[in-house]
């Protein structure tokens, strides 16, 4: 087996080399990075840098933007949250186990954490058990999380069920983390609502949505959940596919509007490709809604 | 009857039924894995298309196991089970009419009778024959029921002096003298095909026995003809005026005529009574006859085939409607 991470790298290096180096680093670090007022050093600006981070004094004599760092006052810890229920092991709306596109998601999230020196930390689970790993650096650790994710989330697991973890969350962490939540359509209920403005409270939460597939699509689908499988001409029939539609939009409003109201910042991607891109998306809404 | 056939139709479709219905283990190695499939599964429109669908599929079975079992039915060639009097439908009459004037009532009521009978009849021979001084066969013994009633409708309408019928008379009055009732008689009984077929025999005479002339056979020569071939003669006498009991009155010969060669003799008051007597004749010749009934079998696809038809009219309807 690649090493999970060693996927999320070269992702990340195309990703790097396709748009500009380091972007994604800036925005980690605009979001993330606490300010502190022990000046450390100056480095070049890349794109995605908060602009008031620029030294224009040293730019101007440098004749290229240069941005100002600081010690970091604290380490971060990034608390990777995710569900690995049998629903992730369905397929999602690109094709792709949706397993896969939250292992490139925590992946990547986890590596800039890395890089940026923070510590990372995973909680998952299904509607049996939830399983925590404590925050630790290390690119073995967060090679060690990602295989714990990849070899839990089974047509064999258990139900799904995130709110047992996010629930474990708000029980048993103490301080101040930033939460990176992947999950599938989630439906908005109120008890997830009330749990998300309890845990929002306490920390910093960035969610990614990984799209679930399209039923109505013209394939044989069968459920994860029971093994049973899905009548597809039924599924298709123009009547059923719009009614799909229709409470497919609901869901989704119903979601972003909890997420929203929450004040948690919220992504969505479709396949792996679109991970970084996606999540990239995210960093910049959050770092300017927040 | 195979009836053997329909426990191995039926257990060859049970096993069948097993082996599809069998759970298998690959059933979803070619479809993909779907999560939060109540998501859609549990929309009313997806219900009411899933209730459509199931209401056809129990349709289409329904129609299948009907079709198999009817066809199943159809193959183990069912049959009926009739009990019959063979000799009943196994019959051949004469009809002997005498065409003299006198008789034209008597005639018109026989022939009618017969018209009707012969739509019932089944299997029987009927044959016509008029005479009076020769006579004329109109149409020999035959199953043809149709023409036989059309003949038979002619004649009638003839006797009735119907205009422009006159003509189917002709040719009885070629001979000397009228009424020769022997002569009748025997042409009559030589008209059934020679040899002893396993078929009875009967003929109805009619005829008053007022002979005027010279007949090449006696009545009672004519009568011992019938005996020997086994031919029974009911003899229909419109007027009986015999006057006492004197074996040389026309009444008399022919009853012992008539008993002579085993039939019955029957007395006409008037011609509406021909068709009472004609079914006492024919309940005579049935009990005369005497065939011990017996049971046939017949084979009655109909019912089977029909179902099957329809069955397979409903499965084709059904899996139109149900083709994805």
């Amino acid at each position: 087996m690649t090493r999970l991470l060693y996927r999320v790298k070269s992702r990340m290096a195309i990703f790097a080399h396709r748009k500009a180096r380091g972007m994604l680093d800036g925005e980690y670090g605009s979001v993330f990075r606490g300010r502190s007022l022990d000046f450390d050093d100056l480095r070049a600006y890349v794109p995605g840098d908060e602009v008031r981070d620029l030294d224009w004094k040293a730019t101007a004599r440098h004749g290229s933007p240069l941005i100002k760092r600081y010690v970091a006052v604290r380490r971060q810890t990034v608390l990777l949250i995710t569900d690995t229920g049998r629903n992730m092991a369905a397929e999602a709306a690109g094709g792709e186990t949706k397993k896969d596109i939250a292992v490139m998601a925590l992946g990547v999230m986890g590596y800039l954490a890395h890089r940026h020196g923070d510590i990372v930390g995973l909680v998952c689970g299904d509607a049996d058990r939830t399983t925590s790993v404590p925050a630790k650096s290390g690119e073995a650790h967060l090679e060690r999380l990602l295989r714990h994710v990849h070899a839990s989330a089974t047509p064999d697991s258990a139900a799904s069920r995130l709110e047992d973890q996010l629930e474990h969350v708000a029980r048993t962490i103490k301080g101040r983390f930033l939460l990176f939540v992947v999950a599938d359509e989630i439906a908005a209920t109120p008890p997830l609502a009330r749990l998300l403005r309890r845990l929002r409270a306490q920390h910093e939460i960035l969610w990614l949505t990984v799209r679930d597939a399209q039923l109505t699509a013209e394939a044989r689908w069968y459920s994860v959940h029971d093994a049973s499988p899905l009548l597809g001409h039924l599924a298709g029939a123009p009547g059923v596919a719009a009614a799909y539609a229709r409470a497919e939009l609901v869901r989704d409003a119903g979601r972003k509007d909890m997420l929203r109201r929450a004040g948690i910042t919220e992504g969505s991607v479709s396949e792996s490709q679109d991970v970084i891109a996606g999540l990239f998306a995210l960093l910049e809404r959050h770092r300017r809604a927040g | 009857m195979s009836w053997w056939l329909v426990p191995l139709g039926a257990a060859t479709a049970g096993v069948a039924a097993w082996a599809a219905l069998r759970p298998g283990r690959r059933n979803n190695a070619r479809r993909r894995p779907a999560a939060h499939v109540e998501r859609l599964t549990q929309l009313p429109e997806y219900q009411a298309a899933l209730r459509r669908y199931r209401r056809w599929l129990a349709v289409a079975t329904i129609a299948c196991g009907t079709l198999l079992a009817s066809t199943l039915l159809a193959a183990a060639r069912p049959v009926g089970i009739d009990t019959i009097n063979p000799e009943q439908h196994n019959r051949d009459i004469v009809l002997c009419l005498d065409a003299s004037g006198s008789m034209s009532s008597a005639d018109a009521e026989v022939v009618d009778v017969f018209a009707r009978l012969a739509a019932d009849f089944k299997g029987e021979r009927i044959g016509l024959t008029i005479f009076d001084s020769t006579a004329i066969q109109v149409f020999p013994l035959t199953d043809d029921y149709e023409y036989a009633r059309d003949q038979l409708t002619l004649a009638r309408d003839a006797f009735n002096g119907k205009p422009g019928t006159s003509g189917f008379l002709d040719g009885t009055w070629s001979g000397r003298g009228s009424s020769l009732i022997g002569d009748g008689l025997a042409s009559c009984v030589t008209s059934f095909p020679p040899g002893r077929e396993q078929r009875s025999r009967s003929v109805v005479l009619a005829t008053d026995n007022f002979v005027s002339g010279d007949p090449i056979m006696t009545l009672q020569e004519a009568a011992g003809l019938a005996k020997e071939r086994a031919v029974r003669v009911y003899a229909l006498h419109p007027g009986d005026l015999d006057y006492g009991p004197d074996a040389h009155q026309p009444g008399a010969q022919l009853r012992a005529a008539a008993e002579l060669s085993g039939g019955a003799y029957h007395a006409l008051d008037n011609p509406e009574a021909v068709p009472g007597i004609v079914q006492a004749v024919q309940a005579t010749e049935a009990t005369a006859l005497g065939g011990a009934p017996r049971a046939v079998a017949t084979e009655v696809p109909d019912l089977p085939l029909a179902l099957a038809l329809l069955s397979g009219l409903v499965l084709a309807i059904a899996s139109w409607r149900l083709r994805p």
